[in-house]
């Protein structure tokens, strides 16, 4: 193999790859990435960890000579990194080596054969559809915080993806840990329908997410079945992440959103925010308890801590209904307040033990549930 | 463009490097019994009962010596070690030094995880009497037991709970073994497979079987092979072999069933042989019952024919299985239901489930309770 590719691209794919790349690795092919130049002059750059693996294209300025080999994925793009820009980056084989020439640079570096690199076999994808790249990222970002990450629920490690027939057809995205709940409802794209459930994987969701960051212009095309998933994304050339699926069943999560909730408080959810990090300030880890006080268009925010005392703080609010006092993390309560791009957000209450819905109104797509704590 | 940090570095990350301590209590039953009763130091002491049924609940190392081990029929094990004295237990005095140990636990950390009464995990990340190493407050913990109970614990002091584990065991009796970050990895892979945790006999065969003897031959295998020969067990294996753990120690860890089971190294058949091995297993069970003081309303008996396949049985009381005669008439009434077994069996199993705690109401409800959940 023989390819010469301008350093800027081979960084800025390899950046992309070698975050799947575990620093880690006892099996020493899942340190490589696997570079497969053909004659047309398209260079693919590979990288896996056995549940997932990103494959990206770019153009070379020239293939020499077709063929392929895997490298280190971090020496590599440590040494992209260094090279000076605008410079011109030559790979080629020679014997069990790689040699990387770029200016006047020169390096040598190991490698395994290319056989050995393990290739996600996708099987069959039998429902393709397509959603644009920003609703995606804005779909992830909405729920990615709730996905759980312990390890022995290990069905909610991820997103949980699945289409529904409410008062229209729709594809909903739902994370959880037990204590919250995200969920993000969009239109089912054409040729959802009919698609398995399916729970994606924090770490492909983490990598997508990255990878979205780049090409948020146009759509992504999923491909699935029941056990795997594609996510095709433009920009130049292409990438493709390709992960395995969770393979275990998501709880039927329905059933904890309230839907008699009678209490409701409106608030900004800026101020709001602001309040809860204020007070929670002098939480210790172990009573990281939040107190909301309800009364007549106010919330009174209050923590007390055994070891650092007490904090309280009056917001201004819209409620109506019956005074009340209810707890939460301070934690869970501001990831779900960042969520919330408005000047109000709807909190939907019944009582201190019971579930509380949070959105930013009746038509948002996104929907929270938090349970309180004891307090 | 991504900084070249990968997931799980972010996902150890937000863990923090942490320090867990496995606490051991070496021989726990059979040296309390050595130290109350003096003329049975030196001796080759099982606790249990002696009778035809009995099984061995605890093994002094005198005893184990002659290869005298827990759960062992009490016939075999007097066949094995003809001075063998036994003692029957006194759970009430095991659980006062159980409590003994869990203060002095408690002196140095709060996030304390019992694993039963003679072990448990802690987790000192935060020093909270500044000691200033965790290998140091495991030798004070070491030094205040043996000054308050006058016996003799081991301590693993790692970064996660897998390797705390493993390195207690290490320089036992009463040592301690220090497995730092980095060693992890080569630390397990220089271990036989049997010394994993959930590894018994029967698995360890099977991977000889497949020419895995050592942490190191696991690790040569991946994560695929590893999930079509173990099932979803090998997904541990695949993290164990790596020495990875990410699980948290958990101070209010709480029990949902507790039981055992028994793998035959022949078959079983006949119905006698079918009701023996029940009454054993019985005997082993009811002793983990009794040691833990657990009261439950549901038992299971599970069953494992040749062909693989599964079946569990259970039976429900309205209030907690009392005592021995009520859990075993259960177990018995759900085995003889069962007779005549369509064909041979290589496991049998039972568990008692639905469990509440006796000194839950009296033990100060942790506040990590306090958040309430979701599912």
């Amino acid at each position: 193999m023989k390819a010469t590719i301008e350093r800027a691209k081979l960084l800025r794919c390899l950046s992309h790859v070698q975050s799947v790349v575990e620093r880690r690795n006892t099996i020493p092919i899942l340190s490589n990435v696997l570079i497969e130049a053909s004659a047309d002059g398209l260079v693919k750059i590979m990288a896996t960890d056995l549940d997932l693996q990103v494959v990206e294209s770019l153009e070379a300025a020239s293939v020499e000579d077709a063929g392929s080999i895997t490298v280190s994925a971090h020496l590599l793009f440590d040494i992209a990194r260094k090279l000076p820009d605008g410079t011109q980056v030559s790979l080629e084989t020679a014997d069990n080596r790689m040699v990387v020439k770029a200016g006047r640079a020169r390096f040598q570096l190991p490698t395994l054969p290319r056989d050995d690199f393990p290739v996600i076999v996708e099987g069959d994808l039998p429902t393709s559809f397509e959603i644009p790249a920003e609703l995606l990222a804005e779909l992830i970002d909405r729920t990615r915080f709730a996905i759980s990450t312990e390890e022995t629920r290990y069905y909610l490690n991820g997103i949980f993806f699945h289409v529904a027939d409410d008062d229209k057809p729709v594809l909903k995205a739902a994370a959880t840990d037990g204590h919250r709940l995200a969920r993000f409802t969009i239109d089912r794209p054409a040729g959802a329908e009919g698609m398995p459930d399916v729970i994606v994987p924090r770490k492909a969701v983490a990598e997508l997410r990255k990878l979205l960051e780049e090409s948020m212009d146009g759509n992504v095309q999923i491909d699935l079945s029941p056990s795997k998933i594609r996510f095709t994304l433009g920009g130049e050339g292409g990438v493709v992440l390709t992960s395995k699926l969770i393979d275990g069943t998501f709880p039927d999560y329905s059933r904890v959103i309230p839907t008699g909730n009678d209490k409701l408080l409106k608030v900004d959810p800026k101020s709001f925010f602001a309040g809860v990090d204020r007070v929670a300030t002098i939480a210790t880890e172990k009573t990281r308890a939040v107190k909301m006080g309800l009364d007549t268009d106010k919330v009174t925010l209050s923590v007390t801590s055994p070891d650092n005392g007490n904090a309280a703080e009056e917001v201004p609010a819209d409620y109506r209904a019956e005074a009340m006092e209810i707890g939460f993390n301070a934690n869970y309560l501001k990831d779900i307040l960042a969520q919330i791009d408005s000047d109000t957000v709807e909190l939907h209450l019944a009582d201190a033990g019971a579930p509380t819905l949070i959105r930013k109104d009746e038509s948002s797509p996104a929907l929270y549930v938090l349970m309180p704590m004891r307090v | 463009m991504s900084e070249g940090k990968t997931d799980s570095d972010e996902e150890e990350a937000a863990i923090g490097l942490r320090k867990i301590i496995h606490v051991d209590m070496d021989a726990f039953f059979a040296s309390v019994e050595q130290r109350d009763h003096p003329e049975l130091r030196g001796k080759p002491v099982a606790v249990g009962g002696s009778s035809g049924r009995g099984v061995v609940a605890a093994a002094s190392y005198e005893a184990r010596k002659f290869g005298v081990r827990s759960a062992m029929p009490s016939v075999t094990a007097k066949r094995k070690c003809p001075d063998l004295i036994f003692v029957k237990h006194r759970f009430e005095v095991y659980r006062e030094v159980s409590n003994q140990i869990r203060e002095i636990f408690l002196h140095y950390t709060p996030h304390v995880e019992p694993l039963s009464l003679d072990e448990a995990y802690l987790d000192v990340t935060e020093d909270i009497r500044g000691i200033g190493s965790a290998t140091r407050i495991a030798e004070l913990i070491r030094t205040a037991i043996r000054e308050q109970t006058q016996l003799t614990a081991s301590a693993g002091v790692s970064y996660n709970k897998f390797l705390a584990k493993l390195a207690s065991d290490q320089n036992k009796p009463d040592g301690i073994c220090v497995i730092r970050p980095g060693q992890g990895a080569a630390f397990v892979q220089s271990l036989p497979v049997r010394r994993f945790h959930g590894i018994g006999p029967k698995g360890a065969e099977k991977m000889a079987r497949l020419g895995i003897e050592t942490g190191a031959d696991l690790a040569a295998k991946d994560a695929d092979y590893l999930r079509q020969h173990f099932g979803s067990f090998g997904d541990y294996l695949y993290r164990a072999a790596r020495g990875i753990d990410l699980r948290a120690v958990r101070a209010n860890r709480i029990r949902k069933s507790i039981g055992g089971e028994r793998t035959f190294s022949d078959d079983i058949s006949d119905t006698d042989a079918l009701r023996d091995t029940l009454e054993r297993i019985i005997a082993i069970v009811w002793d983990r019952i009794a040691e833990k003081d657990a009261r439950g309303r549901t038992v299971t008996l599970k069953l494992k024919y040749t062909d693989f396949q599964l079946t569990t049985r259970a039976r429900s009381l309205p209030q907690p299985v009392a005592d021995r005669q009520t859990f075993a008439r259960l177990a018995r009434e759900i085995l003889e239901d069962e007779l005549p077994l369509p064909m041979p069996i290589r496991l049998m199993g039972l568990t008692l489930s639905n469990l509440e705690r006796e000194d839950d109401a009296e033990e100060e409800r942790p506040r990590d309770d306090a958040q309430l959940s979701l599912l």
